[in-house]
C-alpha cells in the first residue's frame, strides 16, 4: 500500500489506533478495526505495542478487552492534544466514529 | 547473593536492584512490590517492577539478572524457584505528570536498592484509584499510610493540582476509619 500519511507513532495501525482512541476515549479491538478498517489482527498487534510502551492501557470489562490511552502515561495532556491535531488530518477516523452510538439505549427499545 | 523459595518479593527486588546499580544501571523499584515491601507484606506481589533510568542494553540486563539466577521469557524474567517475576516497564520514573520523584534506598544484608518511597507508592496507588475508580487501589493506599509515614499536606497538594480533591477526601475518610478501627481492636490478654 502507498503510505499517503505521516504515522509518527511508528507503524501506521499504532498512529491511527492512538488517533481513534483519542475520539473514542476507549474501545475494543473489534470496534477498533471496524472504524479503522484495518484487520483486528493488525489492532492487536499494535495495541501490544502501545501497552508495552506505556501509551495505553488495557482493562477486562465482561469478556472483552478495553483500551484507552493511559491516564498515567506522564505526557497525557500533551499526547491528547497532538492526538487531536492528528485526528484534524484524518478525516475518514473522524467520520467514521460519528457513525458509532455510544449513547445508552434502554434496555428493550427497538433499534 | 542466592535467591531461593523462601526468598521474599523483598529480598529478590533487593537482590535485583542492587545488583543493577552495582553495574552501573540506575533501577528503581516501583508498583506493587513496594506495596508490599511497606505494608509489611499484607498485600502480595507477584512481580517486582523496576524502572531504568537512562538507556541499558538487553543483554546488560540479561547478564545482570542471569547472575541471581533469571531468565528472560519475553519481557519478563522469571526465577526457577520464586513464583513472582521480575519485569521493566518504560520510563521516565513519574507518578501521573509529576516526574520529581526522588528514590530511597532500601538495605537488606548488606545490599541496597532504590524504590519509590512510602509516598510516592501511596500516591501511585491513589493515582489508579483516581484514574480507574480502582477501590482495591484506595484500600492499598490505605494501608501504605497507615503502615509507613507517608507526606500527606504533599499527597493533597498533587490530588488538588489533579483536580481530585474529592477523591482524596474520599483517601482520608477511609485512612481515619482504618485508624479508629485499629485503635478499638481489643487488644489480647494472655
Amino acid at each position: 500500500m502507498v503510505k499517503t500519511t505521516s504515522s509518527p507513532f511508528g507503524g501506521d495501525a499504532r498512529t491511527r489506533v492512538l488517533i481513534a482512541l483519542r475520539l473514542l476515549g476507549s474501545s475494543f479491538p473489534r470496534e477498533l478495526s471496524r472504524v479503522l478498517e484495518i484487520p483486528v489482527s493488525a489492532v492487536s498487534r499494535a495495541l501490544a505495542g502501545l501497552e508495552r510502551d506505556a501509551l495505553v492501557d488495557g482493562r477486562t470489562v465482561g469478556r472483552s478487552r478495553v483500551f484507552a490511552i493511559s491516564p498515567r502515561y506522564f505526557a497525557k495532556p500533551e499526547l491528547e492534544s497532538y492526538l487531536l491535531r492528528l485526528a484534524d488530518a484524518a478525516e475518514d477516523i473522524a467520520a467514521r466514529t460519528t457513525q458509532l452510538r455510544r449513547r445508552p439505549r434502554k434496555t428493550g427499545k427497538p433499534l | 547473593m542466592k535467591l531461593s523459595s523462601k526468598s521474599t518479593v523483598c529480598d529478590a527486588a533487593i537482590a535485583v536492584g542492587s545488583t543493577l546499580n552495582q553495574r552501573g544501571n540506575t533501577a528503581v523499584l516501583t508498583g506493587g512490590a513496594c506495596v508490599a515491601i511497606y505494608t509489611d507484606g499484607s498485600y502480595v506481589s507477584k512481580d517486582a517492577d523496576f524502572v531504568i533510568r537512562g538507556r541499558v542494553r538487553q543483554a546488560a540486563l540479561d547478564e545482570a539478572l542471569g547472575s541471581l539466577g533469571f531468565s528472560r521469557h519475553g519481557d519478563r524474567y522469571v526465577h526457577p524457584s520464586i513464583e513472582f517475576y521480575v519485569e521493566f516497564p518504560p520510563g521516565p520514573l513519574a507518578i501521573g505528570a509529576d516526574l520529581a520523584i526522588t528514590p530511597v534506598e532500601l538495605s537488606r544484608g548488606g545490599n541496597t536498592a532504590l524504590a519509590i518511597s512510602p509516598t510516592d507508592s501511596c500516591r501511585d496507588r491513589l493515582a489508579a484509584f483516581y484514574d480507574w475508580q480502582d477501590r482495591q487501589s484506595l484500600e492499598l493506599a490505605v494501608r501504605i499510610a497507615r503502615h509507613q509515614q507517608v507526606d500527606l499536606e504533599l499527597i493533597r497538594r498533587w490530588s488538588e493540582t489533579g483536580g481530585r480533591l474529592d477523591e482524596y477526601q474520599e483517601f482520608l475518610k477511609a485512612l481515619r476509619l482504618a485508624r479508629t478501627a485499629r485503635a478499638r481492636k481489643p487488644e489480647r490478654r494472655s
